[in-house]
């Protein structure tokens, strides 16, 4: 029996992408939701309790160079060595003005993830530590500079 | 202490769930647009256009598509198209310094904004001065490094 013809089209790009972004979409909502739940309800939690006051407190004069509170260095470090949907979820509650969550856009839109992207940034080049090192410099420097001329 | 801090749960796990559906309201449909960028091949042209950024920045026409790549898709997403392709184009070491340099300053820009604006953060001033730094950093890189081959 002859095999039919196959007619075998190739979906017009628009379908691949609405494809693609299913799948991919799917994945992100769950990641989202695993990632900014724990670490919204962490930093409510810790903020409500005073734990984060208490525990930053001692920060307050370095996080004044940025024109943050001390509990800023919070989402800092979640940006830093997490990443930036940890840094907005420990953010959220924290009640920053404009200006404020500029300044934290800024200097973790510079140098966020850094242990995750380093990995990648090595295959680029061998000089994935002192590109890393440029990151957190750069990041807190233009933060600064941008907290003087905001705040 | 401890009854507050459990009555106060319900509320924040909702505000948190809020969170999630207002960063899943922007980025999925950022995610659509990356996926048809791509599957329209917009990321494989040549972007004529670019080359004077690109040759200020020391960067010749093999660079650009793991710029864009980067520059939009992020380090982590685009890993795929920039390592394979500055393999593939085989840029020189300085070169890949130099994407390397431009991309740790300043890559996924659209959602590492669009993330702190949903928080109220200006979109300008956290992405300006990024661009500017990468770029500045990137072309001032490149014309030390020509001034020390001495060319």
């Amino acid at each position: 029996m002859p095999t039919p013809p196959a007619i075998v089209q190739a979906a017009p790009p628009w379908r691949q992408a609405l494809r693609a972004s299913y799948a991919r979409g799917g994945r992100f909502l769950w990641f989202l939701v695993k990632m900014v739940l724990p670490w919204y309800l962490a930093s409510e939690l810790l903020l409500r309790s005073g734990v984060l006051a208490h525990l930053s407190s001692f920060l307050a004069p370095v996080m004044g160079l940025w024109g943050l509170p001390p509990e800023a260095a919070a989402v800092l470090l979640a940006g830093m060595l997490v990443n930036l949907y940890a840094a907005a979820a420990v953010a959220a509650p924290l009640a920053l003005s404009w200006q404020q969550v500029s300044v934290l856009g800024l200097i973790l839109g510079i140098c966020h993830s850094l242990l995750v992207e380093a990995v990648v940034v090595r295959e680029l080049t061998p000089r994935y530590r002192a590109l890393t090192l440029l990151r957190l410099g750069l990041g807190l420097g233009a933060g600064w500079l941008l907290a003087l001329a905001l705040c | 202490m401890l009854g507050e801090l459990l009555a106060a749960l319900p509320g924040a796990l909702g505000q948190g769930l809020i969170l999630c559906a207002e960063i899943a309201a922007v980025v999925l449909p950022l995610l659509f647009g990356y996926e048809l960028a791509k599957a329209y091949g917009v990321f494989e042209r040549p972007w004529p256009g670019l080359r004077p950024v690109m040759a200020f920045m020391g960067l010749g026409p093999g660079a650009v598509v793991p710029l864009l790549a980067g520059l939009f898709l992020g380090i982590l997403y685009g890993a795929g198209i920039m390592i394979s392709l500055s393999r593939e184009q085989g840029l020189a070491a300085a070169e890949r310094l130099a994407l390397g340099v431009f991309l740790v300053t300043c890559h996924a820009v659209v959602e590492d904004t669009a993330i702190f604006v949903l928080l109220g953060g200006s979109a300008f001033f956290m992405l300006v001065p990024r661009l500017v730094l990468a770029v500045g950093l990137t072309a001032w890189l490149a014309r030390r490094g020509r001034a020390r081959r001495g060319a």
